[in-house]
Parts: structure tokens; sequence; C-alpha cells
């Protein structure tokens, strides 16, 4: 590398992602994976039978609890710093509708003919529009929902009247599922969409490291 | 760490290249050399390049347009062109491409000395604007608009939790603006193309 290219670079990096932040994103990656397993062999048991049932359910509990707690790391980091900007809405309709179309142009068009993303990564402005309602509605609607109803079935008898209150049984085990198909497609889609950065493992060393490249002055899009 | 200065030089002619790495590899730069703008661009894809000078005329790729390519992927790295017969043309597209310069065949080790040092300093200045510009921004992103007080604290909050509503609406709306866009737009061509001239 040379030296003025190694001098440019060092002031393009940025810090995008924290500590904290890493720490739960891939804490996170791998308690789903493992909930996304228990929860297979649970849901198949006439089917799968790779772990016996009963050490099933309780390590799809254990590892449902570590991600709850987990979830507080990132929770917290974002309640008592200031990136909790990240998470803020665009509130002029306008110009949230404007960038959305950019992005949904890019993401349909511009990115299979290697145009840059519309979206510049800033630490405090990391997602594009349509990152930003699907992040935004994820973490605080999706997971959360996802919790409550894993703790409503892991201990049915205490949260009867919680499960009778949203319909019964079936309709917490229907959500729990349909969110658990949810989160099976969403961390495929982010897979792929975290391999479109300027290299193909760009944006997943950047959720190793905590910096952007500088080279992703020419696409800085991530999954 | 390479932290040679590093220089690329295309041109068909291999007595160009050898004359750069000639004049330069004695003064602390390091040369490599391209024999056409394809194999440049390669070049470019494994390496990043302090100065690049191109030969203007060459077999498949010319030199503008590899100018071109430079500057859409690193514009901060200055390209200075090669030619044996300037032309007004050329030199009018080249400065719109924003290459540093044209230097004239023959090239005497004087001139490829000076026209070297010339591109390296506009890379510097380059670089030290580039980095003024992120420290200001820097320091514009560092202090987001923070009274540190308790009302700001729970307006953070506020915004933080309402989110996912907001978020839910955007996602509602959006196709139903997506749609009305599309039918203005729609709207707007048959009217123009009704309207008579």
């Amino acid at each position: 590398m040379s030296a003025i290219y190694a001098a440019q670079r060092e002031q393009n990096d940025l810090y995008i992602n924290p500590l904290p932040v890493r720490i739960w994103h891939w804490a996170n990656a791998l308690g789903f994976v493992l909930l996304i397993l228990t929860g297979l062999q649970l849901r198949y048991a006439d089917l799968l039978n790779v772990i016996p049932f009963e050490m099933t359910v309780k390590m799809h509990n254990w590892v449902g609890f570590s991600v709850i707690a987990n979830y507080f790391i990132w929770l917290g980091f974002y309640l008592f710093s200031d990136r909790i900007k990240v998470y803020h809405p665009e509130l002029n309709a306008r110009r949230f509708f404007i960038r959305a179309f950019r992005q949904i142009r890019y993401y349909g068009y511009g990115i299979f003919k290697g145009e840059p993303s519309p979206h510049l990564v800033r630490p405090y402005d990391k997602f594009n529009p349509m990152q930003s309602i699907t992040y935004q509605i994820v973490m605080l609607l999706v997971i959360p929902a996802q919790f409550a109803t894993g703790i409503m079935m892991w201990d049915i008898k205490r949260f009867e009247d919680w499960i009778a209150l949203l319909g019964g049984i079936r309709v917490v085990d229907t959500i729990h599922v349909l969110i658990f198909i949810f989160f099976v497609s969403f961390i495929l889609v982010h897979a792929y969409m975290g391999a479109l950065g300027h290299t193909p493992s760009a944006h997943f060393k950047e959720m190793f490291t905590g910096y952007e490249e500088a080279g992703r002055k020419q696409d800085r899009q991530r999954g | 760490m390479n932290t040679k200065p590093q220089v690329l030089v295309i041109d068909d002619d291999v007595i160009v290249g050898r004359s750069f790495d000639r004049v330069l590899s004695g003064k602390g730069y390091e040369v490599s050399t391209a024999l056409s703008g394809e194999e440049a661009m390669d070049t470019l894809r494994e390496n990043d390049f302090d100065v690049v000078f191109t030969d203007i005329k060459m077999p498949g790729m010319d030199g503008l347009e590899v100018a071109e390519r430079i500057k859409a992927r690193c514009p901060w790295t200055p390209v200075v062109v090669i030619t044996g017969y300037g032309t007004a043309d050329n030199e009018a597209r080249a400065s719109v491409l924003g290459v540093s310069g044209f230097v004239r065949k023959p090239l005497t080790p004087e001139i490829i000395e000076s026209v070297t040092l010339k591109a390296m300093h506009e890379a510097d200045v380059i670089v030290h604007a580039a980095e003024a510009m992120q420290k200001a921004d820097s320091e514009a992103e560092e202090q987001p608009d923070n009274d540190g007080g308790i009302g700001f604290a729970a307006k953070n909050v506020g915004l933080f939790f309402a989110a996912p509503i907001v978020a839910l609406g955007y996602v509602i709306a959006l196709p139903l603006v997506g749609f009305y866009m599309f039918a203005r737009l729609g709207y707007q061509a048959y009217t123009q193309r009704s309207t008579p001239e």
C-alpha cells in the first residue's frame, strides 16, 4: 500500500460499530443460529432426532435466555450513548420517501450496474432509509415479540393470563413460529447483503474491527 | 507497508516505462509499468499508486479512458497524460476528467523528475484537503446537537421507542407513495406528449 493512500485511508476509515454493538451482534448471531437449530429439532421432533427432546427444550430455553440477556447489551448501549441517534426515525416524510426510493432504485438496478450506493455511511447515520426502518421494526418490535412469546411458552402455567389475553397457546405458538420463519429469511438476506461491500468480506470485517474501510467511498452500502 | 511513493507508468512503448524506472528508482520511488490500459486496470485493482502516468495513444483502451477509470476509482490519485502530440481537443477532454497535466515526448530525466514531483505535491495537497474536510466532518459528527440535559435525553429515548411505530407507518405508506409517484410520472409524460409543440 502506498504512503499517500495509507494516509488517505487512515483519514477515511470511520468507526461505525462500537465494541458493545459488535459483541452483541456476533453473540446474537450465534444465539440465533442455535435457536433456529434447536427450534427446528423441537418442531420436527418426529422427523429429526439428532438431540433428545428434553435436552433440546433445555438448550432452547438456555440459549433463549442468553439471547435475551444479550439484547440488553444492545439496548443499554444505545439508550446510554449518543449513538442512540442511529435508531431515531426520520420525521421529515418527504425526505424519507425521496431517500427510500433512491435506495430502492439502487437495490433494484444501480447495484447491478456498479453504481455507488446513494447512502453515505456516517457514525450517526449508519443505516440507509430501508435499513433504518427494517432495523427499527426488527430490534424494537419483532425481537421483543419473539422474546415475549418464547417466555410465555417457557412457563405456560405462570403466564396463562397473558397467553389467554393473546388468544390462547395456539396463537402465541403461531406468532413465535411465524417470527422464527421471518428470522430464518432475515439471516439469509442479511448475509447476502453483507457480501455486497466493495469486497465480499468488507462488511464482515467491519463487524469485527468496527471500522468502515475507506474503499467504501465507492460503495457505501451494507447488509 | 511499502512507504516508497508508488508510480505507475502506462505506455505501449517499453522504453518509456524503462526511462521512468531509470530516473525515478534512484530517487526513492517505486515504478511499476503496464503496456496497455487493460493491464493497468488489473494492476490498479491489486495495488494503489501515488501517481499514474499514461500514454494517450495505445491499442485498446486509450489514455483518456484509463484516466477516466482511475479518476472514478480513486479521485485523489493524480494522473498525468504522456503524449507525443498534444491536441487542444485531447487537452480539453483531459481537463474535464481532472487529469493533473500533460507531458510531451521526448521525455528527459529532468522532465520526468519535475513532473513526478509536481504530481506528488498535488496528491499531498489533496490528502491534506481531505484530512481537513474529514476533521471538520468528524468534529461536526462528534458533537450531535447535545445539550446534555434530562429533557434532551428523554427526547432521545422517546424518539428511539417511537421509531418502530413511525417505521411501520412508512412501510405501509411506501407502496402507496410509490404508486402515486409512478402515476404522476406517467401523467406528466402523457401530458407532455399530448401537448403540441
